[in-house]
Parts: structure tokens; sequence; C-alpha cells
């Protein structure tokens, strides 16, 4: 008898021997997965404010300063890069998915190299690294020492 | 003569296949075997299964047929990426040890045959074939080498599923259509002698249909044959998101003399 075979959920996680693509598509889920949970985490925090100043001052003391620890602003970058990477990825995608940038369809020839993922794809990516690059720069810097480049 | 064929037919060296067998037969869970297996110049993975076959254990299943990438049968994850065994060269691989496993995303058979009927079914299911009004047809349908061009890409298709192994949607969505069906459809709506996007929309229009991909780029990184099925899936979805704005014009091919009245005409 025939058994299943899927791959899975673990799958989209897996980019290994696969084009850039797919390491771009597994760290859109991942940090799609992210800030879905920050987002609650962040209404849960945020709303502290109406149990009184107290207990708002602690929790924001708490959150810099967790277990004894100053680890606020490592989970601030944490948030910045994944929302840039997911911001910037999710606009490539919208201009790729549409059709847009897309080559013709094109006569295959040897060595078959897809010209849907180079070209014009991969102008998007080097500039989404590029500004994955500029922003997390300026970003972390004012996180951790307060000046605006 | 001797010359040109020195070296060949000597073991260059011995590799490990590491092969995942499943026999339905007995009630166990997929488990890894490993065969040693002498290399020679020029030997493919597949070659290194029948050696396998021939000489260690004659009850691995494996599929194929033409042994030149032509059938689309051999289709495995070598590896960890899908690859026709009969097409990967184990000395290009340039390691000792190399894993075989059956595709994933199908339900599998036996050993390395993996069950293809999705595969089947949903490239029967976006109707691919030319759609036409006329009921009955007198001649040929005319068409320009520059309409061809259009979507010669996608009819290079030997069905060997590895696409849909690749695909990260197809890993946890069942219904999904699949870049090669997909891929199929983009063949038949993009060819001039075709009126059938209506026909087609609703499946493609739907919850499994093209808005499922994501665009991860696996299916066209692993065709074996070097179709874009990611590129024909893109397009697409600019074709339906256009044609929500405006209608999606199909106009047909117009229908040659038929080859009656051209044989009339030459002999009077």
């Amino acid at each position: 008898m025939a058994i299943e075979n899927k791959k899975g959920w673990i799958f989209w996680f897996n980019p290994l021997k696969y084009s850039s693509d797919k390491w771009l598509y597994a760290l859109h889920r991942l940090t799609g997965i992210a800030l879905g949970l920050y987002l609650m985490a962040h209404v849960f925090e945020t709303s502290r404010i109406l149990d009184g100043p107290i207990t708002w001052n602690s929790t924001m003391v708490f959150l810099d300063w967790p277990f004894g620890v100053h680890f606020g602003p490592y989970i601030l970058s944490g948030i910045l890069l994944a929302a840039t990477f997911h911001a910037l990825n999710g606009l490539r995608l919208t201009i790729t998915e549409s059709g847009l940038l897309m080559p013709k369809p094109y006569r295959i020839e040897y060595p078959y190299k897809a010209k849907s993922l180079r070209g014009w794809n991969m102008v998007l990516k080097i500039l989404l690294g590029i500004f994955m690059i500029i922003i997390s720069i300026f970003g972390i810097v004012y996180i951790f020492t307060g000046v605006i480049l | 003569m001797e010359l040109m064929l020195k070296g060949f037919g000597e073991v260059v060296k011995t590799v490990t296949l590491r092969v995942r067998r499943y026999d339905p037969e007995k009630k166990e869970l997929p488990k890894y075997m490993e065969y040693k297996v002498p290399v020679q110049r020029g030997m493919t993975v597949l070659d290194g299964i029948l050696y396998i076959k021939e000489h260690i254990d004659p009850s691995l299943a494996a599929r194929y047929s033409c042994r030149m990438g032509i059938c689309g049968s051999c289709a495995m994850i070598i590896n960890n990426r899908e690859r026709l065994a009969c097409q990967t060269q184990i000395l290009d691989l340039g390691k000792d040890l190399i894993k075989v496993d059956p595709m994933g995303n199908y339900d599998l058979v036996k050993d390395l045959v993996p069950d293809l009927t999705k595969l089947f079914r949903n490239h029967e299911s976006i109707k691919p074939y030319i759609i036409r009004q006329e009921e009955k047809v007198t001649g040929e349908f005319l068409q320009l080498p520059e309409e061809r061009e259009l979507y010669s890409m996608f009819t290079e298709c030997i069905m060997c599923g590895a696409c849909l192994s690749a695909c990260p949607t197809m890993a946890t969505d069942e219904l999904y259509l699949g870049p090669q069906a997909l891929a199929q459809s983009f063949r038949y709506i993009a060819d001039s002698r075709d009126i059938g996007f209506n026909e087609r929309l609703n499946l493609l229009d739907s919850k499994h249909g093209v808005w499922r991909c994501h665009f991860a780029g696996a299916c066209s990184d692993v065709c074996p044959k070097g179709i874009d099925p990611a590129l024909a899936i893109q397009l697409l979805k600019g074709m339906l998101a256009k044609n929500v704005f405006v209608k999606y014009q199909q106009k047909p091919a117009k229908i040659g003399p038929d080859r009656k009245s051209i044989l009339e005409t030459a002999q009077s």
C-alpha cells in the first residue's frame, strides 16, 4: 500500500540546495511569523498602560533589562531587521508576482538557467540587500546610541 | 582507437549510495540502507542503482525507461535536490556519500517509486488541449513563428514531476495545482490558436490555483529541461489581475484551406 510522503511545513524553511529565491522565501515566512507573534506581544505590552503608570514603568524596565541583562536593544534590532526585510521583500514580490519586470517566454538554452530568477529579479534582490544594509546600520546605531546618523 | 578508450571501464573510486527503502508488504517505516558501488567514468546515479539491483540487492525498486533524460521517469532526490538520476554523473557530484530519496509530496509506492497520479490528474484538470468554438475543423490552424515563441518553452515538459516535489506550497497544500499544471495552462492560454481562457479561469483563479504560488522559484531551479514554470505562473497572475479591469481577449487563429481542396486545385 502506498504511503504518504509529504515534505510538510518544515520544508518551507529548508532553502539549502535551491536558488536565492528559496532563501528569501524561507526568510519571508520566518520573519512573517516572528512579526505576527511580535504584534500580539506588542498589543499586550502597550495595554499595560491601562493599569497605571507604575505597572507601565516596571514593564518598560523589564523589557529593557529582562532577567537582569540589558537585552532590550538587541530585541529591538531584531524586530527592525525582520520588519525591514519583510517589507522590502514584500515590495519585490508585489512587483514580480504581478508579472511586471518578468522576461517574456524565451527559448531554452543549455546550461539551463531560469531567467525569471535572474535579470530584473536579480536587480531587485541586490537592491533589497543594499537597502537592508543601509537601514540596519542607521537603525541599529540609533537603537544602541540614540544618535541619528 | 585505444587512446580514445583509455580509462574507459576502469574503476575510479568507490562511493556509498544511501538509498531510502520502503517495502509496502512489510509494515515498517522507510529506512536508509547503504550500498558500496564501484564508479567508472561516465557512470550516472541510475547506473549505480542498476548496479545495486544486479549485484547486491535485486529487491530495490526504481522507475526508469530511456536513460537519456527524455522520458522523465527517474526523477528522484539526489543529495537533497530533485534531479534526473540518468542525467546526474556520480563523479560530478564530487562526494563519496550519495543520498538517494524518492521524490517528496507524492505518495510512495515502493523504494524510489513515487505515485505520480496527482501530477497527471492536475495536468488533466486544466484542459491541456486547444479549445475552439468550431464544431468541425476543416484545415490546419495558422500560426506565425513569433506566436509560437510565446509558449514554445513550456511544450518541452517531460512530466517528470520534479517541480511538484521541490515546491514548498505543494509540501503543505494537498489540492494545489502545482507548477507543472499551471505552466501547462499558461502554455495553452498563450497559444494563439486557443480561446479557452474563460474555461480555465475558474480553476486558476481559485484558492488552490495561481495565488497559492509565493514565488520561491524552486520549480524553475530544479527543472531538468530548463523550463521556467515560475515565470509562467507570474505571467498568469498578471493576466488574471488585468482581467479584472480589462477582459482578456483571445482572438482564435485563422483556419487554413483544407487539404482536399488543395489537392483538387493541384490536380486540375
